[in-house]
């Protein structure tokens, strides 16, 4: 099927190709503050693609993925904390395999209960879920939720902080759209998407969909977990606040309804819309800042109810009809 | 046609709603390679009876078997992967979802065992003569081209028992018509089909053996003529003789 799916969209993978070169050669061009907001940009792609795994594929809308942002960043942080290894590179290595692990370990354990609930219910359970983590950070002592975590530095010498973190993140949202990729076309994601347009009957076709949503909310919050991770790092110091962001968790969903829900590309297109509105264009009107991205935001759902792939197959749909 | 081994017995099946009695002691067998009618009013107990067989409600009493396996109990899951599939009296389809990728689902999923998923997924399209429109969005589709989609995407599991719900409701004469030629061609495919539907025209002129179903008891069994002439079916379906 893998193979079959390569096929079939052949030219998404060369324009992602292309898309990677173009981000691995970008930090020789660009200004530190660039490669800071290519970070932001990868970071939020990478959470906004991982997010759709659940939401986007499955339907499974989760208002609170900022939980694995936060269990991933502590784990690793306190690890790394604790368990110096010999290298500071092997220290993050194994703190964000361990953060990555606790978040799959964890979403395994919370999953079956919690994918009981539908719609508006599990969406609200997973709010629910991300503050219990939350508070948990703050009172278990390892943690040190509220003192804060520094995270220890393993940036190479020869490397600008900002550059090493920007490789780190194209290595993690290159991961994690590969994931997504290969969910989309396999038995997996079919299956997902036979659940996110009817359960029940999903189920009368013989799609095991308690184990599939199961697998799509463990994939989804391990990658969350890992930009998070990530993120950690690049932070540099962490404290509750700093990663247990409902802002994060409801981005993710804005990136994939920019986009297009149910797409790879969406969230992609839907976080550098956001990041450079954010970023760049408004970045220095910082008064009405928020208020031009909310009436922009609104202004997008509106004239792309089906975000900006919806929007653009209805161009190309309306230019294949006008050409007949 | 002769009678094959049952590959569906319901031995006994009751089902209770609180109050209602749904399902009363209800007991048949299909024979495998037939086409079998489950007829009745309206609130008979048609549906729900589908909707136990499937696994989609737990028995109240009594048990289900395909061939020599008891079914009740099992998820609806486990029971399409036995090889039973169901095509819905309102259409189900996935709506966002183009008519192949739909019937690709089914052939994706069902009944255990190796498939070639593309040549399942032609065949199912060829066979509803919904080829044409393997790209067309599911809900773009008009009410006969849900109904073949119905059928299109049950067949793809490669079910050797059809449950087919109304699968005519809503339809003309002659795309009525049609649909009992495909439900033919199901059966010559090699699998047992078990209808439900209220145009007797039809049902007369496709089924081996009628059940009918009354206030969610089973009233009588047998060949179209001789349903068609039992007296207990006509005063509770069919309607009182004509005069003259």
């Amino acid at each position: 099927m893998l193979a079959e799916g390569i096929r079939a969209h052949r030219w998404w993978i060369v324009a992602a190709a292309v898309g990677f070169a173009v981000l691995l050669t970008a930090p020789a061009y660009l200004t530190p503050f660039q490669v800071r907001v290519g970070q932001l940009f990868l970071f939020s792609a990478g959470l906004g693609v991982a997010w759709t795994i659940l939401g986007g594929f499955a339907g499974y809308w989760s208002f609170g993925h900022t939980a694995f942002i936060g269990l991933g960043a502590f784990v690793a942080g306190a690890f790394e904390l604790h368990v110096p290894l010999g290298s500071p590179v092997a220290t993050m290595v194994a703190g964000t395999a361990l953060g990555s692990l606790a978040c799959a370990a964890v979403s395994a354990v919370i999953a079956y209960p919690i994918l009981r609930l539908r719609g508006i219910y599990f969406a609200i359970a997973m709010l629910g879920v991300s503050q219990v983590f939350a508070e948990l950070t703050n009172n278990v002592d390892a943690f040190k939720g509220t003192m804060g975590i520094n995270m220890p530095n393993a940036v190479p010498a020869s490397m600008e902080p900002q550059t090493f973190f920007y490789y780190v993140f194209v290595a993690a949202t290159a991961l994690t759209l590969g994931v997504a990729f290969w969910v989309k076309v396999s038995r997996l994601g079919y299956g997902l998407v036979s659940i996110r347009e009817d359960e029940d009957t999903a189920r009368m076709l013989g799609v095991p969909t308690e184990r599939y949503k199961i697998w799509a909310f463990v994939l989804s919050a391990t990658l969350t977990g890992l930009l998070g991770i990530v993120y950690a790092h690049a932070l540099g110091y962490i404290t509750t606040g700093s990663v247990y962001r409902t802002d994060f968790s409801l981005n993710m969903i804005v990136y994939a309804l920019l986009g297009g829900i149910g797409t790879i590309v969406g969230p992609v297109l839907g976080s550098a819309l956001m990041v450079w509105l954010t970023q760049v264009v408004l970045g220095r009107l910082l008064d009405v800042h928020m208020f031009i991205t909310g009436a922009l935001l609104v202004a997008i759902v509106l004239l792309a109810p089906h975000g900006l792939v919806g929007f653009a197959r209805k161009l190309l749909r309306r230019g294949a009809g006008g050409g007949a | 046609m002769s009678a094959g081994a049952p590959i569906l017995r319901v031995a006994g099946v009751s089902k209770r709603f609180r109050g209602l009695l749904a399902v009363n002691d209800v007991s048949f067998a299909v024979p495998e390679g037939s086409i079998c009618s489950l007829i009745g009013p309206n609130g008979a107990g048609k549906s729900s009876l589908f909707n136990l067989v499937t696994g989609y409600l737990p028995l109240t009493a009594g048990a289900v078997w395909f061939r020599d396996r008891r079914i009740d109990g099992q998820g609806t899951t486990a029971i399409s992967r036995m090889g039973i599939a169901r095509a819905f009296q309102i259409a189900k389809p996935f709506p966002e979802l183009s008519v192949r990728d739909n019937v690709r689902i089914g052939a994706l999923f069902g009944r255990e065992g190796p498939r070639d998923v593309a040549s399942v997924v032609r065949d199912a399209l060829q066979l509803t003569g919904l080829s044409d429109h393997a790209g067309q969005q599911a809900n773009s589709l008009t009410v006969g081209f849900l109904r073949r989609l119905e059928l299109a995407r049950a067949v793809a599991t490669r079910p050797a028992l059809l449950l087919a719900d109304e699968p005519c409701a809503g339809l003309n004469p002659t795309e009525t018509e049609e649909i009992m030629g495909i439900l033919r061609q199901i059966r010559a495919n090699g699998v047992t089909v078990l209808l439900v539907e209220h145009d007797m025209r039809a049902v007369m002129g496709i089924s081996e053996t009628i059940f009918v179903l009354d206030a969610g008891a089973k009233i009588a069994e047998g060949p179209p003529d001789a349903i068609a002439r039992d007296p207990r079916v006509v005063a509770a379906y069919l309607g009182a003789p004509a005069e003259g």
